[in-house]
């Protein structure tokens, strides 16, 4: 077997992805920013920063802390809104040739269909599809209300299908692990109708100076993410996929190719690269070179021969 | 608002770090040049003959998960070998938190990543006199700009041209004697040094903005002042030089995750033409910025 018959490609759902390596949400900008380190062309796909229908400021400095081996943030979904979002940066986006995702975040249901209804709309209308899909981020911990709907199973299903309901697009549901039951929540996803479940977003944490007695972020809380959250996105990743049937998009703290092949073998079918893009940008396209040879190493010819091949034996 | 949006943002072009560039470096130097303060010399020569003054870039120690992230750091100095070819550059930092205090015990030889150049570097600057503010480590960003600007050194492309100035003057404040770093380098170049420190040990006793107004009352006329260090000096010297009808840029020294514009951490407030405020990304919008634009 040679890395010539590896084949990279993977479908999740409607989904079709060239190579299951992506990046995620809030760690690569608007992919413009990375056209030095990166050959956006290889990527599986990408996931711009969240969208909201409004512009918003985002939340007050300091935005980031580094603690051991992961790094907290929040950020707050700074962003200038959709129409901004569908003039300014879409158009160069569809341009790319790689599989977009659109990650959108309201404040209720009706501004998610919105989202959803709006930019399926945008990306049909230039001729070409731009977008590939649509990412719910339905998994901030930054902004009020906004998990709402990753931590009830009720609302969660209600709100993938009604965003299922208003779009053509591939639907993605981004999970938070700030829950006590992650099978709960794939469940509900899958039931409502998503695509692909992509989990974890970050974990809720917080950083403190105590000699000044006072929380490091401007925002008091923020969420943890980077190699410190890896073996929770594990657990998640395997849990849900116990839990479903939908494909699975893995994400936290994901930083090598082994650590891609963990997740596939956990039953990830993708992944996506997400703060390890703040500190070494060229991490994905390592990832890609090494991948083929990885899928060869565990004897496999595809992505998918290897997805959810965990063997654990029973006590 | 015009912090995400590209292609361009008003004014200032925005920067994406297109002429970017990653590797492993090898440290060529690493030397002590004053208390807590380390010059750091690598060999990449790709970089180095890219980057401008005000541009940085970001470090990071190989395969090290805690400090996990790069940090930026401000190019003090290309380094050329004897044929006259680019090596490396210089960075100068000191020590204060985990990264730098790990840094510190990097010898030569060590690899190191780098990756940049980053940010915009200075703005013209048109001028007769130069006056540079520096605080602390504000201090290394503008050794590069004062011989680049007095004509001695070209940085970047070979046909860069930037306006000259007739004069430097650096007011360069620090805690005590021990921490002052660089200044022979400075008065060589031919650069007027100002030292303030805060216990007296050597110059004036005081806060570097009381040099900085000494001076201004001598003769403001055709002057730029451009400051770097701490917030509280930056908005003093930016007060100075409304008073003094002086224009002024800031190099901010903004915390940041990436300095490539992924992550929205170094967001600073910058007035906005309709009177309101937006963040703006100091890593692909600054690090300079007029001072009269931020709000303090």
């Amino acid at each position: 077997m040679t890395r010539a018959d590896i084949d990279l490609q993977v479908q999740l759902g409607r989904l079709q992805l060239p190579n299951p390596i992506l990046v995620a949400s809030g760690t690569f900008g608007y992919a413009r920013e990375m056209e030095a380190f990166v050959d956006l062309k290889r990527l599986g796909g990408i996931i711009p920063k969240t969208i909201t229908k409004e512009p918003r400021k985002g939340n007050p400095p300091l935005r980031t802390v580094e603690t051991a081996a992961g790094l907290l943030n929040s950020i707050g979904l700074d962003n200038d809104g959709m129409e901004q979002f569908i003039v300014h940066i879409l158009p160069y986006l569809a341009e790319l040739g790689v599989p977009i995702l659109a990650s959108i975040a309201g404040r209720n249901q009706t501004e998610f269909v919105e989202l959803a209804e709006r930019l399926s709309h945008a990306s049909t209308t230039s001729g070409q599809a731009s977008l590939a899909g649509i990412e719910l981020n339905i998994s901030c911990p930054n902004v009020s209300h906004g998990v709402d709907f990753g931590t009830d199973p009720i609302q969660c299903e209600r709100l993938v299908a009604a965003c299922r309901a208003a779009s053509a697009l591939p639907i993605v549901a981004k999970l938070t692990p700030n829950v006590t039951s992650i099978c709960d929540m794939a469940r509900a996803a899958s039931a409502g109708g998503a695509d692909a479940i992509a989990l974890i977003n970050t974990c809720l944490g917080m950083a403190i100076d105590w000699r000044g007695r006072r929380p490091r972020l401007g925002n008091v809380l923020g969420g943890l993410s980077g190699p410190a959250i890896k073996p929770i996105a594990l657990r998640c990743v395997w849990q849900a996929a116990q839990a479903t049937k939908t494909a699975i998009i893995g994400i936290g703290g994901i930083a090598s190719v082994d650590d891609c092949m963990e997740f596939f073998v956990a039953g990830a079918s993708a992944v996506q690269l997400g703060t390890v893009n703040f500190y070494n940008p060229r991490a994905t396209m390592d990832v890609l070179d090494a991948l083929p040879d990885a899928l060869a190493e565990a004897g496999v010819l595809s992505v998918a021969d290897v997805v959810g091949t965990l063997q654990v034996i029973p006590s | 608002m015009q912090s995400s949006s590209f292609p361009t943002d008003s004014g200032r072009s925005v920067f994406y770090a297109d002429k970017a560039h990653m590797e492993t470096a090898r440290i060529l130097d690493h030397r002590s040049i004053a208390e807590q303060t380390y010059r750091l010399r690598m060999e990449c020569p790709t970089i180095a003959d890219r980057i401008v003054p005000g541009q940085f870039v970001m470090l990071r120690i190989p395969a090290c998960n805690d400090p996990l992230l790069g940090r930026p750091l401000a190019l003090y100095d290309t380094v050329f070998d004897p044929a006259g070819r680019v090596v490396g550059l210089d960075i100068v930092y000191c020590v204060i938190g985990k990264m730098t205090r790990l840094l510190a015990g990097q010898r030569s030889g060590d690899p190191i990543d780098v990756w940049g150049p980053l940010g915009n570097g200075f703005p013209p600057l048109v001028c007769r006199h130069l006056l540079l503010v520096a605080g602390g480590i504000g201090q290394t960003p503008f050794y590069s700009l004062a011989k680049e600007r007095l004509g001695q050194k070209v940085y970047g492309n070979r046909s860069r041209s930037v306006p000259r100035v007739e004069k430097v003057t650096l007011c360069y404040g620090v805690r005590s004697a021990n921490f002052l770093a660089g200044v022979a380098e400075f008065q060589d170049a031919g650069i007027q040094v100002e030292i303030c420190t805060e216990d007296g040990s050597i110059g004036h006793r005081g806060l570097v903005t009381e040099s900085l107004q000494a001076i201004l009352s001598e003769s403001n006329e055709d002057c730029h002042i451009v400051c770097c260090g701490p917030e509280p000096m930056l908005e003093a010297t930016a007060r100075i030089a409304a008073t003094w009808n002086v224009p002024c840029d800031v190099s901010l020294e903004t915390p940041m995750a990436c300095g490539i514009g992924l992550c929205f951490s170094c967001v600073v407030k910058i007035r906005q033409p309709d009177g309101g405020w937006d963040y703006q990304r100091a890593c692909v919008h600054g690090p300079v910025f007029d001072a009269t634009k931020i709000v303090w």
